[in-house]
């Protein structure tokens, strides 16, 4: 399989490919939207991104299972930013009544 | 097979970032997360795949949701001053990431050794194994995560209290 064919029927190249745009598109949604959530959301696909390529990688090593677990310790991660990142969200809107990333820019009350 | 959960997972994701509404985009990146959990399956990782269903669909996005209903406004704020060049230079960098990345992969040698050596099926990831290989090799690692998400929701807990 090489080229086109290898993305079309799921060769390593296919994985790759899914996991760059997913990239590309979280990276897009951090750098494009202003609200604070959206941009998260654009963190978690590129985390995911992330993930994808890494199992990718692991089923063509010959189902590698350190791997999974290392892609566990990521999700426990994740889950911690998650549960961080949107406390600080809301502490902001209390502070602030907003959550658009242009009108927190500065630090001063 | 391939193709259909690929499709589900990016159009989930571009739906995310051209949507306006923050609840419609929540629920995007929950399609984008089972078109994941799809891709996780075809690559004999159904142990990944119940993992990325139950921590992200299940717990991370439903978070968010909840966090999303709290606050008033669904829509997007009015920009308070635009700023067109960065914005027009954020899509020439993500493009030019994408289209480089890809004709990366495309042209590497390596990638293509790698996809034909390992092209037969391995057998599929067991619970049984992922446990194993955790608790034989990296039992240290798996208390400093215990004890990170412990930190976490203390954190979280006394970010979001009002008075403590």
């Amino acid at each position: 399989m090489t080229g086109m064919d290898a993305i079309l029927h799921g060769g390593l190249q296919g994985y790759l490919v899914v996991a760059l745009l997913l990239f590309a598109i979280g990276l897009a949604a951090v750098l494009l939207r202003r609200t604070l959530l959206m941009q998260f959301m654009g963190v978690e696909l590129m985390l995911n991104a992330a993930n994808v390529a890494l199992l990718a990688f692991a089923r063509f090593r010959g189902g590698d299972l350190q791997a999974t677990v290392f892609y566990l310790f990521i999700i426990a991660v994740a889950a911690c930013e998650a549960a961080v990142g949107l406390a600080l969200i809301i502490g902001l809107y209390r502070h602030r009544d907003t959550t658009d990333s242009d009108r927190t820019a500065s630090l001063k009350q | 097979m391939f193709l259909a959960f690929a499709l589900i997972t990016l159009l989930g994701a571009l739906g995310m970032l051209l949507q306006k509404n923050i609840i419609v985009a929540g629920l995007f990146m929950v399609a984008a997360f089972f078109g994941i959990a799809g891709l996780f399956v075809l690559l004999a990782n159904p142990v990944a795949a119940a993992l990325q269903l139950i921590v992200y669909s299940g717990a991370i996005m439903v978070l968010v949701l909840f966090v999303i209903m709290m606050l008033s406004s669904h829509e997007e704020e009015a920009a308070e001053v635009g700023h067109p060049i960065q914005r027009w230079l954020s899509v020439l960098l993500a493009l030019a990431l994408a289209a480089g990345g890809v004709t990366l992969v495309l042209a590497s040698k390596g990638v293509r050794q790698l996809a034909e050596r390992g092209a037969a099926m391995p057998p599929a990831v067991t619970l049984q194994g992922v446990g194993a290989a955790l608790f034989e090799g990296h039992v240290l690692g798996f208390e400093v995560a215990g004890l990170m998400l412990l930190a976490a929701m203390v954190g979280a807990v006394a970010l979001t209290k009002r008075n403590l």
